[in-house]
């Protein structure tokens, strides 16, 4: 009889830390081996060819949280990788189940529009093992996430223009750089150098009252910076559970929509540079 | 005419009852024919295009570098054996090998000789030699014919004759600077270039238009590593050391998997740093030999 798995028998962990909330999971290798071509080639013969890494992408609704006393940057779990620290960790499916060392996370983003709850969704490169093993010296999380549920309802979002002008949906976007350092003798990195600056994006889509579409020039006095902070309350609560706060974002691009049969919306984009 | 494809013109390097087909991914000959106009008073335009020099021609090209080969109790491709031989020789007498390719072929005394090693890369070579000529014989000979003659093979296998990058770890040209105290530094390899490049002297007699034999003459020999560590206190003596490089591929658990070159009274002569966008400092330095 076939078989199949379905979400009830998936489950990732990193670094000891069960995902909750895991919308879809997408990991995937592809071989660096190239044929060696030559003049008078005769045979097939294959060799790799560059570094060797996979790919991990992992989407979650933000359902939990950190509590106060876990020793991290961020109650998310997840944007804590953002930084310079890098993760194990295990993806079971069914009966199976496969590994994933020293992943390090190039994107994370978090998104959420009306009638939503806040989803986390982040791209990682994984430079060490991938694949059958066995994981060894993973760190066992002593902090055991909680449940803990924003929604777009209690959430607030602090920039002027909101006061009058809906906001209808949001996405930031957190980009990290890496550097793979490669020596000879080694398919592993020995070491991954934190890139920077890192890149943010924060995305608004609203429905204007009197909002206004700024000038495209590029020209001091029509150069718009603000600082963004967006707040995200437990359901049907005043209780903070996550700040994504940035300063000095650029405007650096708007879009207006109007149609027949909907509102008229614009879109527009806030992009800064952290040093770290 | 001939219509020769890329896969039936192997490249082909003999010498005495040793012979290898290199894997080259390119292969150039050039055949040049030294003429100059004589002028006269008393005659318009030129008397004719007269010889100045021998005929002289030329052959490089890139290869991966194999390390199959075995000559001599040396491991390794043919060309990394005839360098060494050359550079170590104690007469100055040279002997040509047969180098062909798509049936065209001469006998050429190697010029130069390089590779590289990168991390997680396939190490390339490249050679270049000279045709002299010799007593009546054609520096280049042949036409363009296939010159393949093992039939192609089925089924595919991992290429383990080959220096690779990620099983090369040239940890013998490492730069330690340890100026006491606990306080020592070991640079990291991310790669390295060798080469080495020869000295002929084609001697030449009257009534004869290819010289009578080739003598070799000079070597020198170079090695850029890129590391990450910079040493600026370069030595202002004679000091010098020997560097053995061992190139192995992707069968660790072989012994015969790999090639090996040493280079005798190398001397550090240059550190370089460079930083840029994006990118750690990295470092090279270069060490020279001469023979």
């Amino acid at each position: 009889m076939l078989g199949r798995i379905r979400r009830e028998a998936e489950s990732i962990a990193i670094n000891g830390s069960g995902i909750q909330g895991v919308q879809s999971i997408s990991a995937n290798y592809a071989s660096v081996a190239q044929p060696l071509r030559n003049l008078g080639i005769n045979s097939i013969k294959y060799a790799p060819q560059g570094p060797q890494t996979a790919t991990l992408d992992v989407s979650n609704l933000l359902i939990n949280t950190l509590p106060d006393s876990a020793p991290a940057t961020s109650k998310e779990l997840m944007q804590n990788f953002t930084g310079d620290i890098a993760f194990s960790g295990v993806v079971n499916h069914g009966t199976k189940n496969f590994i994933f060392t020293e992943g390090y996370m190039e994107t994370y983003s978090v998104s959420c529009a009306i009638g939503q709850i806040p989803q986390v969704s982040t791209s990682s490169v994984i430079y060490g093992e991938f694949g059958t093993g066995t994981l060894a010296n993973v760190p066992t999380d002593s902090f055991p996430s909680v449940v803990n549920i924003p929604s777009y309802s209690s959430m607030e979002i602090n920039l002027d223009t909101f006061n009058t002008n809906r906001v209808s949906s949001f996405n930031v976007n957190i980009a990290t750089p890496r550097l793979p350092l490669y020596a000879v003798g080694n398919d592993v990195p020995t070491g991954v150098i934190a890139g920077t600056p890192v890149e943010v994006n924060v995305n608004f889509s609203i429905e204007p009252d009197d909002y206004e579409i700024k000038n495209m020039r590029f020209v001091p006095d029509q150069t718009v910076f603000q600082n963004t902070v967006i707040t995200l309350k437990k359901n049907n609560s005043d209780t903070t559970l996550l700040t994504y706060s940035f300063n000095d974002m650029l405007l650096t691009s708007e879009s207006f929509q109007g149609g027949v049969d909907s509102s008229a919306t614009v879109n527009f984009n806030l992009r800064s540079f952290i040093l770290r | 005419m001939a219509t020769v494809f890329y896969d039936k013109a192997s490249v082909s390097v003999d010498w005495g009852t040793v012979g290898e087909t290199l894997l080259a991914s390119d292969f150039t000959v050039n055949l040049s024919s030294s003429a100059q106009p004589l002028y006269a008073i008393g005659n318009k335009g030129s008397l004719g295009q007269f010889p100045t020099s021998a005929r002289v021609g030329d052959v490089s090209f890139n290869f991966i570098t194999s390390l199959t080969g075995g000559h001599y109790g040396q491991r390794g491709n043919l060309i990394n054996f005839l360098a060494s031989g050359i550079k170590h020789s104690v007469g100055s007498m040279a002997s040509g090998v047969t180098i062909s390719g798509a049936g065209v072929k001469g006998i050429g005394f190697l010029n130069s000789y390089s590779f590289n090693v990168a991390s997680n890369s396939i190490s390339t070579s490249s050679a270049s030699f000279t045709f002299f000529g010799s007593g009546t014989q054609l520096p280049v000979s042949g036409r363009l014919t296939d010159s393949t003659a093992v039939p192609p093979g089925g089924g595919a296998e991992l290429a383990t004759g080959v220096a690779h990058g990620r099983y090369t770890p040239l940890t013998t040209l490492q730069t330690t600077i340890n100026p006491g105290g606990g306080d020592a530094q070991v640079g990291t390899v991310f790669g390295a270039d060798y080469s080495i490049s020869f000295n002929h002297n084609p001697i030449y007699k009257m009534g004869q238009e290819f010289p009578v034999t080739s003598l070799y003459t000079t070597a020198q020999e170079s090695i850029n590593v890129t590391e990450d560590i910079f040493q600026s206190g370069l030595a202002f003596d004679e000091t010098a050391s020997d560097y053995t490089i061992d190139l192995h591929g992707l069968d660790t658990a072989s012994t015969e998997d790999k090639m090996q070159l040493k280079m005798i009274s190398g001397k550090q002569v240059s550190t370089s740093m460079s930083a840029g966008l994006d990118d750690i400092v990295r470092s090279q330095k270069t060490l020279t030999a001469s023979y």
